[in-house]
């Protein structure tokens, strides 16, 4: 068990209730239209770009952002058309950033090595400071935002873009709102959680609040709670037995998301 | 008087090429629909009748040829044209975990038409129950869609067009999975509607048996092309489907 100052306590908290409400209400989107692999390629380009920043010694969020968001417009069409197969090419890009990514790791200066560069691997929570935490604020209210202010075109897109377009609405906008959304959170995020980690945040919530609702607007509201939760959880764990952060939150949610598919209802008889 | 507005479908030279294709699914269809008239579509599997339906709404972008919809031009007024336009599309399926309810499926129906920035009103959802009470479906409102039988599901998918109050009403195959019963009361009650709201409504049917008693024109589509449009009025003849099945019927 470590102890800490409280404040750095509360800074972390509130750190991570923000990081688990983007992440999870980016999951509901991410989850129903099946832009996982997407999302993944996404945060490992994230990842890239933060460990190229450190190497260069320019601001890893910058970069991490430059990289994600590049990766989401130059895949967007890919993912867009199914006939295409994204997976295979997602899998590859996939791959393709967590080795650069690593070989920038690998070739970035020996003093900023340590500390940062296991951050942006593992995550690093405890070490937010007040510029992040209002980076983080101003992100998530913007997916709030967002989410609010278009909650008629993304409800109708999640239900099926074609019928959507069917019923008037332009969807491309709207998707690449929601892939913009995605990769400013990952990179945003990237940090607290860990570039290998972050997407169990975006996934696991709402993967698990799928299986409880019928009722898209239930798992909207809920979805972010449960992220919150997980993330809470997490780093209890991760404090009582001195586990990174990142990978504390990842088996947390990945537990949880066990057993509610083994408890979902929508599962069950009778 | 808006010339437009009178033919409400107009189609010169139409072709559509599917992404990848070679050949077009759809060739050199010229097609003008008057106001308030209700055509059926009639072909076998893959003559290209789904092809036609969403060249007309614009879900398919046409290759060639000029496609004129509610008096506007469908490459630039697609959203326009589609926030008027009713389409059910042929049996469309939903995985069981679906996480929609048939209300809001209805309810979405509209959000084009409400528009950017605005939220569905009473109007909306008053709109939405009277859709379900015509069509007979109140008591699935609150069923998650993944878990109706087909005939349920293209009963929702009607209601969803009409909830739109459509100007132009696009139908795929509606009553393929209905039950003779259900058929018979759907189809009266959308003949009901293009009577009273002089709706135009082209309807893609796949049993002669079931064309509505209002329709007044049919339309058989084979290998892509129209091949015979009685515009007459008179129905079809036997003849027609013999050469367009190459069957005794
Ligand atoms: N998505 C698609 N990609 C390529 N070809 C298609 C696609 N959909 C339909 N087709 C082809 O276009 C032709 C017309 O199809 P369709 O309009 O669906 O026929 P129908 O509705 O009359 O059964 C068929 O030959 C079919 O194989
Ligand atoms: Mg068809």
């Amino acid at each position: 068990m470590i102890l800490l100052p409280l404040n750095i306590i509360t800074t972390t908290l509130i750190g991570a209730s923000l990081a688990g409400v983007a992440c999870s209400l980016i999951g509901v989107f991410v989850v129903r239209m099946k832009l996982s692999s997407l999302g993944f390629c996404m945060s490992h380009a994230a990842f890239a770009g933060a460990a190229l920043g450190l190497a260069l010694s320019f601001n890893p969020l910058v970069m991490a952002m430059i990289f994600s968001l590049t990766s989401a417009f130059l895949l967007g069409p890919v993912a867009e058309k199914a006939k295409l197969h994204p997976d295979v090419i997602l899998g590859v890009m996939f791959s393709l950033m967590l080795a650069l990514g690593l070989i920038f790791l690998s070739l970035t200066p020996g003093t900023a090595m340590s500390s940062s560069a296991m951050g942006i691997l593992w995550g690093s929570v405890l070490g937010i400071s007040k510029t992040e935490l209002i980076q983080l604020g101003g992100l998530t209210g913007i997916v709030v935002g967002l989410i609010v202010l278009f909650s008629k075109e993304f409800q109708a897109i999640m239900f099926s873009r074609k019928l959507a377009e069917a019923s008037g609405i332009n969807t491309k906008p709207f998707f690449y709102i929601i892939l913009f959304l995605t990769g400013i959170t990952i990179a945003l995020t990237l940090k607290l959680i860990g570039g290998l980690l972050i997407f169990a945040l975006v996934v696991n919530p709402a993967s698990t609040v799928y299986q409880f609702f019928y009722d898209i607007k239930k798992i909207i509201l809920i979805s972010p709670l449960v992220g919150v939760g997980y993330c809470m959880v997490g780093i209890l764990v991760s404090l009582l037995f001195d586990f990174p952060v990142g990978s504390s939150i990842a088996i947390v949610s990945s537990i949880c998301f066990g057993i509610s598919v083994v408890f979902s209802p929508k599962r069950k008889r009778g | 008087m808006n010339f437009s507005s009178t033919q409400p479908i107009k189609l010169k030279n139409v072709s559509t090429i599917y992404e990848g294709e070679k050949i077009p699914a759809i060739k050199d269809v010229n097609l003008i629909i008057s106001r308030g008239e209700m055509v059926t579509i009639i072909g076998p599997n893959g003559a290209g009748k789904t092809t036609l339906l969403e060249t007309i709404n614009g879900l398919l972008p046409h290759t060639a040829g000029k496609v004129e919809v509610l008096g506007k031009d469908i490459k630039k007024y697609g959203s326009y044209i589609r926030r008027r336009t009713g389409y059910v599309p042929q049996e469309i399926t939903f995985a069981e975990a679906t996480p929609f309810l048939v209300e809001d499926v209805i309810l979405m129906g509209r959000f084009g038409k409400i528009g950017l920035f605005k939220s569905p009103t009473r109007s909306d959802y008053e709109k939405v129950r009277e859709v379900m009470r015509l069509i007979g479906i109140q008591d699935l409102a609150k069923k998650p869609i993944g878990k109706l039988s087909g005939g349920q599901v293209q009963k929702v998918m009607i209601a969803r067009a009409l909830a739109k109050e459509p100007e132009l009403l696009l139908l795929d195959e509606p009553f393929s999975n209905l039950d003779l019963n259900a058929l018979s009361d759907i189809s009266r009650k959308i003949s009901y509607l293009h009577t009273i709201f002089n709706l135009t409504t082209l309807m893609v049917i796949h049993n002669v048996a079931s064309i509505p008693p209002s329709c007044n024109r049919a339309i058989l589509i084979n290998q892509g092309r129209i091949v015979e449009d009685n515009l007459s009025g008179k129905r079809l003849n036997f003849s027609h489907l013999k050469m367009l099945y190459r069957v005794n019927l």
